[in-house]
C-alpha cells in the first residue's frame, strides 16, 4: 500500500497570544492509498480545519503534512494552488457548483485549469458522468438540478483532475436519505473500482457505517481510530 | 464566464450599463453642442466678420490710423481674386470715429465698402432686418446694427452725422441717411460697426481710390495656412493676418472647448466608474464563497483577477456602443434640424457673439480620445474589485 496523506503532529492555534485555542491539537494521521475514512466527531472537534490543512487551504502552526512524500507546509500560496489542481479533489456540503456554468462547465473547469486538451477532457467528462449516472443532464445548469444532483456532479469535478485523493466536507449534510446513499454507492464504488482514496468529515451516520475507517476528534485531538465500521466480508471486492 | 457572471443580476447589469449609455450620451451630446457652437462662431467669425484672411498695412492696424492705406491695393486685389483657392476678395476702407444724432453720439468704426463684395464676403444683405441695401442712385447712405439703431433711436430714414479724422489728421464729417438696420450673431459688433460706401468715405477721407483693407475668403478653410503664406511670400510689405490671427478670442475659445470637453466627459465617467466599482463589489461580495471554491479547486489568483478585470471591463463596455449610438441618431436628428437655444437667452448668446440655432455635430475627431475615457474608466473601475478579489484566502472565503 502507498501512503497518501502523512500528517506529523500538526496543530491549529487561534488566538495564540492571548487565550490559545487549539483547533487541531498535535495530530497524527497516516492514510494508505484506497482507504474509505470518515473523520467525526462533534461540531467544533476541528474536523473541517484538519481537512482544510490536508486540502493545503490552511496551513498548520505546528508540524508538517506529506502529501506522496512532498511536504505541502513548505509551499508557496501559488505552488499550493497548482498542487491542489493536479492532487487534490474536493467536495464541499452545499455543493458549491458555479452557477453560471453548466453542469459539463463545471467538470470540465478543472480541466481547463491544467490545460488538458479539448478530446481528453471530453472523453474524460463522459466518462465521468456515465459513473455519476447523469448523462442526460450534462448540459443543465446546476440550478436546475436537485440537490443530490449537484453533489453527484461535484463529486465528478472532484475526480476529474485524477486527484491523489478526494477530501469531501459533509457531502451528505444537505441531501435527503435516497440522494445520501445513491452519492454513497457512487463514491463507493470509485473508491473500490478505481481505488480513489477518500477522506469525509461528516456527522452522518449512514456515511459512518459505509466508512471502513473512522477517526474521532474531540477537541481536536484524535479519540479513536479504528478500522472497519464494515468489515471486509461486506466488500467481496477487496482483497482478504 | 466572465459574460454569463454579468447577467446574475440582470436588472443590476442593465442599469449600469444604462448608466453608462447615459452618460456616454451625456458627454457626448454636450460634445457635439460645443463642437457645433464653436463651428457657428468660427463660421460667424469668418464668413460674416474677419474672412480666412485680411490683408493691410503694417501700421495700420496699430491704431487704425487712415493715412495707412494699403500700397498697391488695387493690383494685389486683382492678383488675390486669381489666385487658385480663393473665393472672393473684397477692399474696406475703415476708420474709427464718432455717429451723432440730435439725442446723442456713439464710437463707431465705420466700414466703407464696395456693395456687391462686401454682400458677399460680410453677408451684410443677408442680416438686413429692416430698411434697404445700398441705393446706387444715393449718396451717404449707411447701413447700421439693430444694437445701435436702438441705442441712438434710429429708424430707416434717419439722419445722422459721422465724425472722424481724415488722411491728414484733420476732424471731418459727413451727414448720413439710415438705409437700413441688420442683425448679426454679435451683438457687440452690430453696436459698434457701421457700413457706407467707399466712395463717400474715401472722398471724406481724402485717400483717392486707396483703401485700407483686402479680406479674402477661401473655398476650403484647411487652405489658410498654405495662401497665407503664399500671400506673404508675394507680397512682403503687407501684414497678412489669418481668422485666427484677427480673432484670438474665438481661436483661444475653440481651443480651451476642446479641452474642456475631454474634461467634462472624464468627469462624468469618473462619477460612473463609482456606480461601476459598488456594482463589482457588490457582485465581489456576493460571491466571495464562490471565488473561494475556485481557488481550493486550483484556479490561480491571476485567473481570478483577470475574471473580475474582464467581468468589469465587459460591464462598461456593453454600455458604450449603445451610448455612442443613441448620441449618433439624436446629434444627426438635430444636426439637421437645429437645435434652437433662444430659449436660453438669446440676447445673452447674442452678446457672446454666439447664434442660438445650432447644429449639433458629432465629435467623430474625439472618437479615440473618448474610447480611452471608456478604456480607463474600466481600468480604474476593475482595480479595487479586482484586488478584493485578489486578497481573498480561499480559507476564509469558504467560511462565508
Amino acid at each position: 500500500m502507498k501512503t497518501v496523506i502523512d500528517a506529523h503532529n500538526i496543530s491549529k492555534v487561534y488566538n495564540p497570544e492571548t487565550i490559545p485555542v487549539y483547533a487541531v491539537n498535535h495530530v497524527h494521521l497516516h492514510l494508505e492509498q484506497g482507504e474509505f475514512t470518515a473523520l467525526v466527531g462533534p461540531s467544533g472537534s476541528g474536523k473541517t480545519t484538519l481537512l482544510n490543512m490536508i486540502g493545503g487551504l490552511d496551513k498548520p502552526d505546528e508540524g508538517q503534512i506529506f502529501i506522496k512524500g512532498l511536504d505541502i507546509t513548505r509551499l508557496s500560496s501559488s505552488a499550493l494552488i497548482n498542487f491542489r489542481l493536479h492532487n487534490i479533489g474536493f467536495v464541499f456540503q452545499s455543493y458549491n457548483l458555479i452557477p453560471v456554468l453548466t453542469a459539463r462547465e463545471n467538470v470540465e473547469f478543472i480541466m481547463q485549469l491544467q490545460n488538458l486538451p479539448e478530446e481528453l477532457r471530453d472523453k474524460r467528462v463522459e466518462k465521468l458522468f456515465r459513473e455519476i449516472g447523469l448523462e442526460d443532464k450534462m448540459n443543465e445548469r446546476p440550478s436546475r438540478l436537485s440537490g443530490g444532483q449537484q453533489q453527484r456532479v461535484a463529486v465528478a469535478r472532484a475526480l476529474a483532475s485524477k486527484p491523489q485523493f478526494v477530501l469531501a466536507d459533509e457531502p451528505t449534510a444537505n441531501l435527503d436519505s435516497k440522494s445520501a446513499a445513491n452519492l454513497l454507492d457512487i463514491m463507493d464504488r470509485l473508491n473500490r473500482e478505481e481505488n480513489i482514496t477518500f477522506l469525509f468529515s461528516t456527522h452522518d451516520q449512514r456515511v459512518i457505517e459505509r466508512a471502513r475507517r473512522v477517526i474521532t476528534l474531540v477537541d481536536g485531538k484524535i479519540a479513536s481510530d479504528t478500522a472497519a465500521v464494515r468489515t471486509d466480508e461486506q466488500h467481496p471486492s477487496l482483497p482478504g | 464566464m466572465a459574460w454569463r457572471n454579468i447577467w446574475r443580476n440582470k436588472i443590476r447589469s442593465i442599469i449600469i450599463m444604462l448608466s453608462i449609455a447615459v452618460g456616454l450620451f451625456a458627454g457626448i451630446a454636450v460634445l457635439a453642442l460645443y463642437k457645433g457652437m464653436m463651428k457657428a462662431r468660427t463660421r460667424t467669425v469668418i464668413d460674416s466678420e474677419a474672412g480666412h484672411l485680411q490683408l493691410h498695412h503694417p501700421a495700420f492696424t496699430e491704431d487704425y490710423d487712415p493715412k495707412f492705406t494699403l500700397r498697391n491695393g488695387s493690383r494685389i486685389l486683382q492678383e488675390i481674386r486669381r489666385m487658385e483657392g480663393v473665393k472672393l476678395a473684397a477692399p474696406r476702407s475703415i476708420t474709427n470715429g464718432m455717429l451723432a444724432t440730435p439725442g446723442g453720439s456713439s464710437g463707431v468704426q465705420i466700414m466703407g465698402v464696395l456693395p456687391g463684395p462686401e454682400y458677399a464676403a460680410s453677408q451684410l444683405d443677408k442680416k438686413l432686418v429692416e430698411g434697404k441695401l445700398f441705393d446706387d442712385a444715393k449718396k451717404n447712405q449707411v447701413i447700421i446694427g439693430r444694437k445701435l439703431a436702438v441705442k441712438m433711436r434710429l429708424k430707416p430714414g434717419s439722419k445722422l452725422v459721422l465724425m472722424f479724422t481724415d488722411s491728414s489728421g484733420s476732424i471731418v464729417s459727413g451727414a448720413f441717411r439710415v438705409a437700413g438696420i441688420y442683425r448679426s450673431a454679435n451683438a457687440p459688433l452690430d453696436e459698434r460697426r457701421v457700413y457706407i460706401r467707399m466712395k463717400d468715405m474715401n472722398d471724406l477721407l481724402a485717400t483717392g481710390g486707396a483703401f485700407h483693407e483686402i479680406v479674402v475668403l477661401l473655398n476650403s478653410d484647411e487652405d489658410v495656412p498654405r495662401i497665407q503664406q503664399e500671400l506673404q511670400h508675394k507680397w512682403k510689405s503687407a501684414s497678412i493676418q489669418s481668422w485666427r490671427e484677427i480673432s484670438p478670442e474665438t481661436d483661444l475659445m475653440v481651443n480651451t472647448t476642446n479641452q474642456l470637453s475631454y474634461i467634462l466627459m472624464s468627469i462624468i465617467m469618473l462619477a460612473l466608474a463609482f456606480g461601476i466599482i459598488n456594482t463589482m463589489l457588490m457582485a465581489i461580495l456576493e460571491r466571495t464563497r464562490e471565488i473561494g471554491i475556485m481557488m481550493a479547486l486550483g484556479t490561480t489568483r491571476l485567473r481570478i483577477f483577470m475574471l473580475v478585470i474582464l467581468e468589469t471591463w465587459m460591464l462598461t463596455f456593453a454600455g458604450t456602443p449603445l451610448g455612442f449610438l443613441v448620441a449618433w441618431f439624436s446629434i444627426a436628428h438635430y444636426n439637421r434640424q437645429g437645435m434652437d437655444l433662444s430659449g436660453m437667452g438669446k440676447e445673452l448668446m447674442s452678446s457672446f457673439g454666439y447664434s442660438t440655432l445650432i447644429y449639433p455635430e458629432f465629435p467623430a475627431e474625439k472618437f479615440p480620445g473618448l474610447l480611452l475615457i471608456v478604456f480607463l474608466t474600466a481600468l480604474v473601475s476593475s482595480l479595487l474589485p479586482a484586488r478584493k478579489a485578489l486578497m481573498m484566502q480561499p480559507v476564509e472565503a469558504l467560511r462565508r
